[in-house]
Order: structure tokens, then C-alpha cells, then sequence
């Protein structure tokens, strides 16, 4: 760091790193590259000219893809909002009160929240698939949500109540003396200084959600309601077959514009939150 | 204790119930949702599964009781060694993969003098992030395809032609191909992907002077990077190594949507022979006791890996 280097000129061995690093973006970055490429070619295209970029851009590729995976992007979406939602509202209020209270049980409660992070999800799929059939709840996105919030409780909590266990003592007891009830100091006072961590695990989950193929896979038969991780291996299945590269890679851009949307709206959020200082209470 | 209750309970019969309500411990209700949700799709199926490990049952009619039946075939079962053993490989190809290249990369980034230029390269690097994980499957599962994928196509270009093979197909590449998935590895699929960021937060922590008197003793980059940044980033390497540990022993879709565990079982791993032997063969008992040995395998791999490289980094720094 503090070597000596010449002031002017050119440092070779930085020009070694810059040479590496541009490989490694470059490299990283081909597949999409190759994907965007593709998305937007015919059969003949793809086959002509393999690696390069051809004219005209066949944009009907994207309207036969959507055909194929609209539907069940509206599913994801519906799914992935409701659950992060509902895994959102039930950690804050949890770890609410592991932060804020003393009860009863309250470090054995804890205790066994912390070991669900331990006990892989491979062990639960059998018997809450059962549970689910039991009680008539398959093919049923609200069953699917309930699975998710369930998935997403533990880590969520974990990371909320540190959070507000760092919220100054004061400022909660000066709201409770002020006659605030504690739905009030929640909604007044640990919320608003908890928008960027309530950013960061909503982001967390729905990456997770977004993401699952097995317990859609596992408990939903009906076609009309599958989730996007579902559809596009359909969609494989199907096109890769007929060799319709094109309509296919124009599949993974559609599935992929809602994550990127979600996260660099959230990333943006994050961001002002901490510039404008909020947290710093 | 006596007089709390004496109390409560005349406060119940003046001012009724809504009073009575009002004092239960709020705390009881704020984590009323979260558990009753647990309960039936967490602990409860976790007991259920650990009872039915000791069962005979196709899921439908009424459970045999089987005694330990079921984890004598497990040892037995020539399927679960195959899954075994590529499982380990699995967990060592991705360990080593999640530990040398996001490293190298976040380390080269860490000596850019340029912070426009590290900036940029830190956004490309990292945007993978945002592609959904199973559009990166399936785009790798293309780019294996033994016609118009990428990787027989790059091969045939170069003139390498005669080295292309069926990647997920065959028997010798299968496993490894999976494995293998997301070169230049720099950002790696789900948990992973965020391994050089980590490595990165970990040497800008670095304390400048530690590398000024370095300098000032002459050090070289290699005795640098071996006596300085290995040691000081040791807790990311080692919360990295337990996150790829961890995670990788329960990843099954990979392997799930590229080969299927074929061709044949050679590249099987344990989650998706639970996996089929529950919903492709109906032996739920079974399903059970592997994902019961599973989670005893994870728990003893956790506490072990935990232990070992904490002392491993103890000893080098």
C-alpha cells in the first residue's frame, strides 16, 4: 500500500490487475451477454452465427415467451409479496418482544427458534408435505405462503432483534411514559428507525422465495398455479427440444426483470436510509 | 407471585374480561403468529419425520413399525454410498471454488489505487447477484448441452473439437460439470455469491499501519498476503467456508435440474434420493430416516468444521 511509485506513468503491476479484473468482469458477465444476444434471434440466426449479434431483432420472442411465462410470474409475484409480507410482520413482532420484554420462557422460546436454523429443510419436506395433504392444502398458493413464512421466521427474528435491542432504552421509555401504547412504540418509534434492516431481511426473503423450486414443486399439480421456477424448467423442457433458443433466453430476461426491479429499488431505499442518517438515532 | 394473581384475579371479576386481556404479557401475543406457524410446519413435522423414521410407510395406509429397519437398509443402500461420496466432492470442489476465486478477486480489487475504477469492477462483479438462481441452471444446462451448447461450440471454435462431450451425460463429467457451474466463480450461486463481498469488507478492515510497517520491513507481496491478509481475514474465510459447507450439503436442486442424479445414479447426492424415495417410490419411512441421518451428519459436520478451523486460525494468528 504504501510502496513507492513512480508519479507519473503507468504502474505495471496495476496494469496486471486492471487486465485481470476486466477478464474476470468480462468472463462473468458472457453468459447474460450470450443470453440477451440470443434472446432476440430466430433459429436460423442462432445457427448462421452462433457467438455474434444479428439483425433484424426478433422481438416476437419475448411475446411468445411471456405467453409461456406470464402466467406463472404473476403466481411468483403473488406468492413472493404475500409471504415477505407476512415473514416481515410476524419477525418484527417477535423479536419485538425477545428485544424489548421479559416473559416467561423467554430464552428457551429463543433457543428453540435459534436451533430451526440448524435443522436442515431437507428433514421437514416429507411430513409437511403430509401436513399439507392432510389437511386438503395442496394446489394451494396460501398453503405454499404458509410454508414460506414458516422458512423464513427464524433467520428473520435473529437479525430484527438485534436490531432493536440496539434502539436506545430512552427513547421507548420516554414514549411509555408519554402514555404510548406498546402497538404505538412499535409503530411510532421502532419502526420508522427500522426501515433499512426491515429493507435488508424483506430483500433476503423474497431472494429466497423467488428463488424455491422444491416446495412449489412438491405441492402444486395444477399447472395454472405454478411459480416461475417451475415454469421455466417446463419451459426448457419443452422449447430446448425444438431447439427455440431464442423464445427460451427470452424467458430467462422476463423471469429475471422482477428480482433486478426489487433490488435495485430496495438497494436505493437502503442507501438513502443510511445517508440521511435515520439509523444513527 | 400470590399477590399479582390475587390481584389479577380481582381486576377480572371488576372490570371484566377486556381488562383481564389487557394484562397478559403483550409479549405472549407479539410471538403468538410466529410460533403456531412453526409449530405445524416446523417442529411438529420435524418430530413427525424423526416417529415415521422408525416405520414401514408408503404415505398412505397405516404406518408398520419397522424398529431401526429402515437406517440398517441406509447402511446397506448402495445408492446412499454413491450419494455419499459425491456429496464430499460436492462440499470439497465448491469449498475450494467459493474460497480461492472470490478471494483472488476481492484481493486483486482491494490493491486497485483507482476507486472509480474499483467501484466499477466491484458493481459488474457482483451483478450476477440479481439473476434469478434457476435461470443460471438452466443457462448453465444449456451451455453443457452437448449440440448447441456454449462450452462444445467454444471447443469446436478454437479447434478444440475433439474434447467435446455430452458434459451432463456422461458418466466421467456429469458430477463434476455440476459442480462445477458459475466460472470464473467470482460470484457464486445463492449464499455464495456474497463471498467476495465478504472477503472484501474483511481487508478494508484492515488496519493501514499493519501494511505500512510491513512495508517499511521490506515485505514482499506473497509474505504479504500469507503473514498479513490471510490471517487477519480468517473469520470471513472461515464464516464462508461453514456457509458453503452447510449449504451445499443440502443442495440437491442443482443436481435435481441438470442431470436428475443421472446418467444413472452416478451423480446422485443424499437430498434427492430423499427426495425420490418419498415421491417417486412412496417409501416415506425411509425418506425419513435419511433426512433424520442427514440432519445428524450436518449437525456433527457444523460442530466439528466450527471447532477445527477456529483453531486452525488461532494457530496462524
Amino acid at each position: 500500500m504504501a510502496r513507492s511509485r513512480p508519479r507519473f506513468g503507468i504502474d505495471p503491476a496495476q496494469l496486471v490487475l486492471h487486465a485481470a479484473l476486466s477478464a474476470l468482469v468480462v468472463l462473468s458477465l458472457y453468459p447474460m451477454l450470450f443470453t440477451l444476444i440470443t434472446s432476440v434471434k430466430d433459429i436460423h440466426q442462432f445457427y448462421h452465427n452462433y457467438f455474434g449479434l444479428t439483425f433484424p431483432f426478433h422481438w416476437g420472442n419475448y411475446a411468445e415467451a411471456w405467453e409461456a411465462i406470464g402466467g406463472y410470474i404473476t403466481n411468483s409475484l403473488i406468492v413472493a409479496a404475500s409471504a415477505v409480507a407476512i415473514i416481515v410482520a410476524f419477525a418484527t413482532l417477535s423479536a419485538y418482544a425477545f428485544a424489548r420484554f421479559d416473559f416467561f420462557a423467554k430464552e428457551l422460546l429463543f433457543m428453540a427458534l435459534l436451533a430451526l436454523i440448524m435443522i436442515p429443510d431437507m428433514i421437514t419436506l416429507v411430513p409437511t408435505f403430509l401436513v399439507l395433504r392432510t389437511l386438503g392444502f395442496l394446489d394451494n398458493l396460501a398453503a405454499l405462503v404458509a410454508v414460506y413464512v414458516s422458512g423464513g421466521q427464524a433467520v428473520s427474528i435473529f437479525i430484527l432483534r438485534q436490531f432493536f435491542a440496539s434502539i436506545p432504552a430512552e427513547l421507548i421509555d420516554a414514549a411509555r411514559i408519554d402514555g404510548a401504547s406498546e402497538t404505538q412504540v412499535l409503530g411510532r418509534i421502532v419502526l420508522p428507525l427500522s426501515k433499512s434492516v426491515l429493507v435488508t431481511v424483506a430483500l433476503m426473503n423474497a431472494l429466497t422465495v423467488w428463488n424455491d423450486y422444491i416446495w412449489p414443486l412438491v405441492t402444486l399439480s395444477d399447472t395454472r398455479l405454478w411459480t416461475v421456477t417451475l415454469g421455466l424448467v417446463g419451459f426448457y423442457e419443452r422449447f430446448a427440444g425444438m431447439a427455440a433458443w431464442g423464445p427460451l433466453f427470452a424467458g430467462y430476461v422476463i423471469a429475471s426483470i422482477p428480482l433486478i426491479l426489487f433490488i435495485s429499488v430496495s438497494m436505493r431505499s437502503f442507501i438513502a436510509d443510511l445517508t440521511s442518517g435515520a439509523v444513527k438515532a | 407471585m400470590i399477590t399479582a394473581t390475587r390481584a389479577k384475579r380481582s381486576s377480572l371479576q371488576r372490570r371484566g374480561k377486556r381488562a383481564a386481556l389487557r394484562r397478559v404479557n403483550p409479549a405472549y401475543v407479539f410471538i403468538l403468529p410466529t410460533f403456531a406457524t412453526l409449530f405445524a410446519l416446523k417442529y411438529y413435522p420435524a418430530a413427525s419425520a424423526v416417529y415415521h423414521s422408525f416405520f414401514q410407510w408408503d404415505g398412505f395406509t397405516t404406518p408398520r413399525f419397522a424398529g431401526l429397519a429402515n437406517y440398517a437398509q441406509l447402511v446397506r443402500d448402495d445408492v446412499i454410498q454413491i450419494s455419499a461420496v459425491n456429496i464430499v466432492k460436492f462440499i470439497a470442489g465448491r469449498s475450494m471454488l467459493n474460497l480461492i476465486f472470490p478471494l483472488l478477486a476481492a484481493k486483486m480489487l482491494f490493491h486497485l489505487r483507482r476507486r472509480g475504477a474499483a467501484y466499477l469492477y466491484r458493481v459488474l462483479l457482483t451483478a450476477p447477484i440479481v439473476i434469478p438462481i434457476m435461470v443460471t441452471l438452466l443457462l448453465w444446462r444449456f451451455i453443457y448441452d452437448p449440440y448447441d451448447g456454449l462450452l462444445n461450440q467454444l471447443l469446436q471454435a478454437i479447434g478444440l473439437g475433439s474434447l467435446q462431450r455430452a458434459w451432463l451425460g456422461d458418466f466421467q463429467t456429469a458430477l463434476y460439470a455440476v459442480i462445477g457451474l458459475g466460472f470464473p466463480w467470482v460470484t457464486g450461486i445463492g449464499n455464495a455469491g456474497f463471498a467476495f463481498l465478504i472477503y472484501l469488507g474483511g481487508l478494508q478492515k484492515i488496519p493501514r499501519e499493519i501494511f505500512e510497517a510491513a512495508a517499511v520491513d521490506g515485505a514482499s507481496a506473497a509474505r504479504r498476503f500469507w503473514r498479513i491478509e490471510l490471517p487477519m481475514i480468517a473469520a470471513q474465510i472461515k464464516l464462508i467456508l461453514l456457509l458453503t459447507i452447510i449449504n451445499t450439503m443440502e443442495s440437491y436442486v442443482p443436481v435435481m435440474v441438470m442431470t436428475g442424479g443421472g446418467p444413472g445414479v452416478s451423480s446422485m447426492v443424499p437430498g434427492l434420493y430423499l427426495y425420490e424415495s418419498a415421491f417417486a417410490y412412496d417409501k416415506f419411512g425411509y425418506a425419513s430416516a435419511i433426512g433424520v441421518a442427514m440432519t445428524i451428519v450436518l449437525l456433527i459436520v457444523a460442530w466439528a468444521s466450527n471447532r477445527s478451523i477456529k483453531t486452525a486460525s488461532e494457530v496462524t494468528s
